[in-house]
């Protein structure tokens, strides 16, 4: 029953309260922040921000693109961040056969600099922070002690628009599928990110790039797009073992 | 809000100006984007691009402060193109009226302006009544003293070459937005404006809504589901507290203060009850003096009595002419006119124009007693930055006020829903809600002069305060009493009970309300209404969302005010696909129509604008002071020394007051080229006092920032996230700067105008974060509203490295 | 109501599916531990409204031993359905901050400090200095010596964060005074 998100990034307004609804629910705190030209702060995912709403513009012809992008962590279907943190503490990140959330454990913080690092720089769209206290390393949890009581996730239950869903991922592929259809005809370029490999899709009316280098699934250390992409639709062989063997 | 944030969804077309919705409402955009995906056109015309922009259709920029020139030619547009719902504006607006002869208009003044008083004498702005008094009207619309013609002859110089060259949008995009939102004058689509403070923070500010409300009378879209002109309205129970009346010039209910040249409640009642002779005009203003003689019994209960006309003549009357605003309060606080005083959840120091000025003003204070949940500029204003506290001699009281989330009570939304909200804790350590502290000192008060006796002791002795405060208590003040046995229809009602509704009110004093559009809020029968959760719908309430069940709204649960115009004369509705209300089997069906009687063509049918005199929505509008219709004028300070509209160049009314810091730029002051627009944002309130208080809201927007073109930018060798000093001719303020395609330069009379933005919820008792925009920005204002010009005046920015009101 | 409310827990059904993979053999203890509780779990839910721009989003605060531990959109209530803004999403720091005042407080002339102050003391102060001032400058008659009864040297100003009871009160006692300067940012 694995659950999936759908962010229509045609419908966000950015109006932050995924940003926010998120902070409150998990009670991180505020970092000092400061303008630096841009309404996007803070100014990148932290161990205090799950969730962050970026900004992007640009003009396009005679109009403006200013492009919004709710970025969190895409709980991959078979989750390189797993794979590597396996190498170094076995435990440290977890997946729930359920429902696909990708989870870091307490047993991250057994996890050295350079194994968070190495595991972030597995991550194809550098979503993992390492905690400046207590050395674990964080991310979004999809909520995950809400959606297995059958709520919605923080962030999902906040937004106005429709730009965040959430649900059985049929569901959703479906709902993506047909949205797309639909800001096709005044986005002939739009797409879905890498919807095979991911729990959390983005519908994009514009280039990926024009939201954010990491709004796909980036170069890595090792891998580059091609080959991770690769990886990423291979059977879900890799986390089903992994889970037995859990 | 004519209408209400669900019937946002029922529209075809949106025109979202003076308005930044998505950003400082965003949860209207919910509905916006429903509607958006049915098919229906989003139009953004504002300054900047902005969140609403990017969700929007498309988006036009313009000229902040050239409102009035856009919408006219819209208006020139729909009469030239025939675009106007023709049924909809000869059956329910006074197009057809015939106006004095004498009426005109030369050279950008109208009929009867003295240049001496700087007033207009309002004599000829007036209609030809027939010998029974009643407005004499032209049906066919062809007489040229009619509304429609004068309307015709009035716009003809709103070409779109004129309107282009002094707002700045390209003909291209005025006729873009004009073909696309007068298509819904049909009868069967449905247009709505959506508006906030870009179109009231103007000196023009009244007349620019005046435009939306005739571009939509035009099109027939007032009164229908997915129409309307909504006021967004900025804060949190705005529109309770005007309702309420938390305002020198209005009574609770939208009745006038008195002024001193009514001396008698009967000087008062005549003078504010208008007559018509029309019998089908509904006239709704007539009972009046049930409400003035309910609201004086609310407030003086037994002492009130019809002998000592119910305690009237201890009202404080109102000088006429004299205005007591905000602007005029602070500019006598500077002259010492003023020893001390209340600041309630409001932080002017911050949020007022030219705010140099009043914060120098209120060190005149001997004391001031301010209400909030945290330290703002206002409520330690005696040690803000540059002043020795030990020279401000005003004594300061700071009262910590409880959050909503921490009392109860009820709220009214933009779409006039009445709202109980309950508690959940207890308020953070000694803090109070509002009740107590009023209540508290009302008692203290009363007792004092009881006691000691003091000045006309028995306007304080005689009011009837209980001794503690209650929230539903006053809710039934406000929904009134019976104070003796009456009968309503079959219906007998004990002395105490509470009024069924407003028609019940009475003018001898048997009733008592607090105000009478809230009476039907909490009745006998169903307890209090504010309190319903109940989604039950019709389906043909369904269809529009109207939710007729779910807390109650005024006036009498009216989801969708002047609702009569969405039917023609027989009662049938103008969009047969999205009823409003319906004349079915001898009764209405639907909403509560705006009154019970018939449709207009039947017998004992009314007119169906009932708040009217005469019955009629007005495209001409004599009610204002500064024109019947509106008239583009630059603002107060404008980059342009004429415009091609008249050789009047600004307002010849707006207000000011003057002093050696109420500084104005001139018209096309060199040395201060850029105009400057002011604005709110999603994650700060208001003043700012608030939200910079909640760590994860200023993590979202920590510092005041400047938006500017890259043009600007390149010109003044700023690059984004620069340190640069923005200033006026009144003082300066220090930004960090945000350079953006979002913003660029106007083509304006052939020169290019740039334009900058900036919010204004930042303030120095949140470190390092920036300080007041509004040191820049000056203290003129409109003259029907003496709201302040906040949204466009002048300045120039410069690069700095030399920052000390913000932290880098 | 409350059916409409939890229409959403459909969108899972994890306990039926965990059982089956518990039965496959899957050992679920990490992610069992990694989520046993949930922090509104048998709180109380308390409806409110959002203080902000008055489209009204309602509010459900979860309430624990009188403390509050969460807000979140109201799913029931027909404008909002559950959704918040960044500010509407913000009520719990908002009434938690450290920067809220908690006490009456006092600034004496020429002070440079705050002194708390008790809610008797400060009421009978404010209520001494508005009478002295009442006494003084009411203004019983004008030039033309008409009966006006006004006070013009005292102020009232604020507010649209008050309740629809409390402005009444507001407007009913600055007019008990003669007040004349009253206003709001129902005018900014």
């Amino acid at each position: 029953m694995a659950k999936t998100f759908l962010i229509d990034t045609s419908r966000c307004t950015a109006c932050r309260g995924c940003q926010i609804a998120c902070k409150e629910w998990n009670e991180l705190p505020a970092n000092d922040t400061r303008q630096w030209g841009s309404h996007q702060n803070p100014p990148d995912l932290n161990a205090y921000n799950y969730k962050l709403v970026r900004f992007n513009e640009r003009r396009d012809g005679d109009t403006v693109r200013w492009n919004f992008f709710p970025d969190q962590c895409r709980h991959c279907i078979d989750p390189p961040c797993k794979h590597e943190a396996d190498a170094y503490v076995e435990g440290a990140v977890i997946q729930d056969p359920e429902t696909g959330a990708v989870l870091f454990t307490e047993k991250t913080r057994q996890l050295s600099e350079e194994a968070c690092e190495a595991v972030r720089e597995a991550c194809p769209y550098n979503i993992p922070r390492r905690h400046p206290v207590t050395g674990a390393l964080v991310k979004c949890t999809m909520c995950h002690e809400r959606i297995t009581r059958g709520m919605l996730p923080a962030c999902v239950k906040a937004c106005p628009t429709g730009a965040m869903n959430f649900g059985e991922r049929e569901e959703m592929l479906a709902l993506a599928e047909k949205r797309l259809a639909a800001v096709k005809a005044e986005f002939p370029n739009a797409m879905l990110a890498d919807p095979d490999s991911v729990s959390v899709i983005y519908l994009l009316t514009d280039d990926p790039f024009n939201y954010h280098q990491n709004a796909v699934a980036g170069v890595t250390r090792d891998l580059d797009r091609q080959q991770f992409l690769a990886r990423l639709t291979a059977p879900l062989r890799r986390s089903a073992r992994a889970a037995m063997q859990g | 809000m004519t209408n209400h944030w669900i019937d946002l969804k029922n529209a075809d077309a949106f025109l979202i100006m003076g308005s930044n919705a998505a950003e400082h409402h965003p949860i209207s955009f919910k509905w916006v984007l429903n509607a958006k995906e049915r098919g229906a056109v989003v139009i953004h015309v504002d300054p900047k691009f902005s969140r609403t922009s990017a969700r929007s259709n498309f988006h036009v920029p313009l000229r902040s402060g050239t409102d009035i020139a856009f919408l006219g030619g819209m208006i020139k547009y729909i009469l030239d193109n025939e675009k106007y719902f023709k049924d909809y504006v000869v059956a329910y607006t006074n197009a057809s009226f015939l106006v004095n002869k004498d009426f005109g208009f030369q050279d950008g003044l109208f009929t009867g302006f003295d240049p001496q008083t700087r007033s207009y004498d309002k004599k000829t702005w007036s209609f030809q009544l027939d010998d029974n008094g009643v407005p004499k009207r032209d049906e066919s619309l062809q007489d040229p003293n009619c509304v429609f013609q004068l309307l015709k002859k009035h716009y003809a110089r709103y070409t779109p070459d004129k309107v282009s060259t002094i707002t700045g949008v390209s003909e291209e995009n005025l006729l873009k937005v004009w073909e696309a939102y007068s298509a819904t004058g049909t009868g069967t689509k449905a247009g709505t404006v959506m508006y906030a403070l870009g179109w009231t923070q103007h000196s023009v500010g009244v007349q620019n809504i005046r435009s939306a409300c005739m571009i939509q009378l035009l099109l027939g879209n007032i009164g229908i589901p997915g129409g309307g002109v909504n006021a967004l309205r900025g804060e949190p129970n705005v529109q309770g507290s005007t309702d309420h009346a938390l305002l020198y010039h209005i009574l609770p209910g939208y009745m006038a203060t008195p002024t001193a040249a009514w001396q008698t409640l009967a000087d008062y009642q005549k003078a504010n009850t208008p007559v018509s002779k029309d019998p089908k005009s509904a006239n709704w203003w007539q009972n009046k003096p049930k409400y003035m003689v309910s609201l004086l019994k609310a407030w003086f209960g037994d002492k009130a009595t019809a002998d000592n006309d119910f305690c009237y003549g201890l009202l404080p009357k109102l000088e006429a002419g004299v205005d007591y605003s905000y602007m005029y309060l602070f500019d006598r606080m500077y002259h010492d006119q003023v020893r001390g005083g209340f600041i309630f959840g409001l932080n002017p120091m911050n949020t007022l124009a030219n705010t140099h000025k009043a914060r120098a003003a209120m060190d005149h204070l001997d004391w001031v007693v301010t209400s909030e949940l945290h330290h703002t500029e206002t409520t330690d204003n005696w040690r803000r930055p540059g002043v020795d506290p030990k020279t401000v001699k005003t004594e300061y009281f700071l009262l910590p006020s409880a959050h909503r989330i921490e009392k109860e009570g009820t709220i009214s939304n933009s779409g006039r829903w009445t709202l109980w909200h309950h508690k959940a804790i207890e308020p953070a350590g000694e803090a109070k809600n509002f009740g107590f502290m009023l209540i508290g000192l009302a008692n203290k008060l009363r007792a004092k002069y009881l006691q000691e006796g003091g000045a006309l002791p028995e306007a304080v002795t005689w009011q009837d305060w209980p001794q503690h405060y209650d929230a539903e208590e006053w809710c039934k003040r406000i929904n009134g009493f019976f104070l003796a046995d009456t009968k309503v229809g079959d219906k007998t009602y004990k002395k105490g009970q509470l009024v069924p509704s407003f028609a019940a009110l009475k003018d001898d004093g048997t009733t008592s309300s607090l105000n009478w559009l809230y009476t039907g809020s909490f009745t006998e029968e169903e307890g209090n209404k504010t309190k319903r959760r109940d989604p039950k719908q019709t389906p043909m309430q369904e269809k529009i969302g109207l939710f007729p069940n779910w807390s109650w709204c005024w006036p009498v649960n009216r989801r969708i005010i002047y609702n009569r115009a969405s039917v023609d004369p027989t009662g049938k509705p103008w969009n047969p696909d999205k009823p409003l209300i319906a004349w079915e089997n001898g009764k209405w069906v639907g909403d509560v129509p705006d009154g019970p009687w018939p449709p207009l063509a039947n017998e004992g049918g009314k007119y169906p604008f009932i708040m009217h005199t005469h019955g009629f929505s007005q495209l001409f509008g004599p009610g204002r002071v500064d024109g019947p219709f509106p008239e583009h004028y630059e603002p107060v300070e404008t980059p342009v020394t004429s415009h091609p509209f008249s050789s009047q160049l600004s307002n010849p009314m707006y207000k000011f007051v003057s002093g050696d810091l109420d500084k104005l730029a001139k018209p096309g002051d060199p040395a201060y080229p850029i105009v400057l627009t002011t604005y709110s944002l999603t994650e700060h309130w208001c003043g700012g006092g608030e939200t910079r208080n909640v760590p994860c809201l200023l993590e979202a927007e920590p510092q005041l920032y400047v938006e500017m073109s890259e043009e600007l930018a390149r010109e003044k060798g700023i690059k984004n996230g620069d340190g640069v000093i923005v200033e006026s001719i009144r003082g300066k303020v220090e930004a960090i700067a945000m350079v953006t395609v979002r913003i660029r330069p106007f083509a304006v009379q052939g020169k290019t105008v740039h334009l900058v933005g900036m919010p204004f919820c930042f303030g120095w008792t949140t470190p390092k974060c920036g300080d007041s925009t509004n040191r820049l920005t000056p203290s003129v204002a409109d003259p029907n509203t003496t709201i302040y010009e906040l949204k466009a005046c002048l300045v120039d920015v410069k690069k700095t490295d030399q920052l000390t009101e913000i932290a880098r | 109501m409350e059916v409409n409310r939890r229409q959403f827990i459909k969108v899972t059904g994890a306990g039926v599916a965990c059982l089956s993979l518990t039965q496959l053999g899957v050992d679920l203890t990490p992610v069992q531990a990694y989520t046993s509780s949930l922090k509104i779990e048998g709180a109380k839910e308390v409806f409110s409204i959002c203080p902000f721009c008055s489209v009204s989003c309602h509010i459900i605060s979860h309430v624990k031993d009188g403390k509050l531990v969460s807000t979140e959109g109201d799913p029931d209530y027909p404008i909002n359905e559950g959704a918040l803004c960044a500010k509407g999403a913000s009520m719990l720091s908002m009434t938690r901050n450290e920067h809220r005042l908690t006490k009456p407080l006092y600034r004496a002339p020429g002070s440079t400090q705050w002194e708390e102050k008790s809610w008797q003391w400060t009421l009978d102060q404010i209520a001494d200095r508005v009478k002295k001032v009442r006494d003084k400058d009411l203004i019983l008659k004008n030039d033309k010596g008409q009966a006006v009864n006004r006070l013009e040297s005292m102020f009232f100003i604020g507010t649209s964060h008050a309740d629809n009871e409390e402005c009444a009160i507001a407007h009913q006692l600055a007019r008990s005074l003669g007040i004349v300067h009253l206003d709001h940012q129902a005018r900014t």
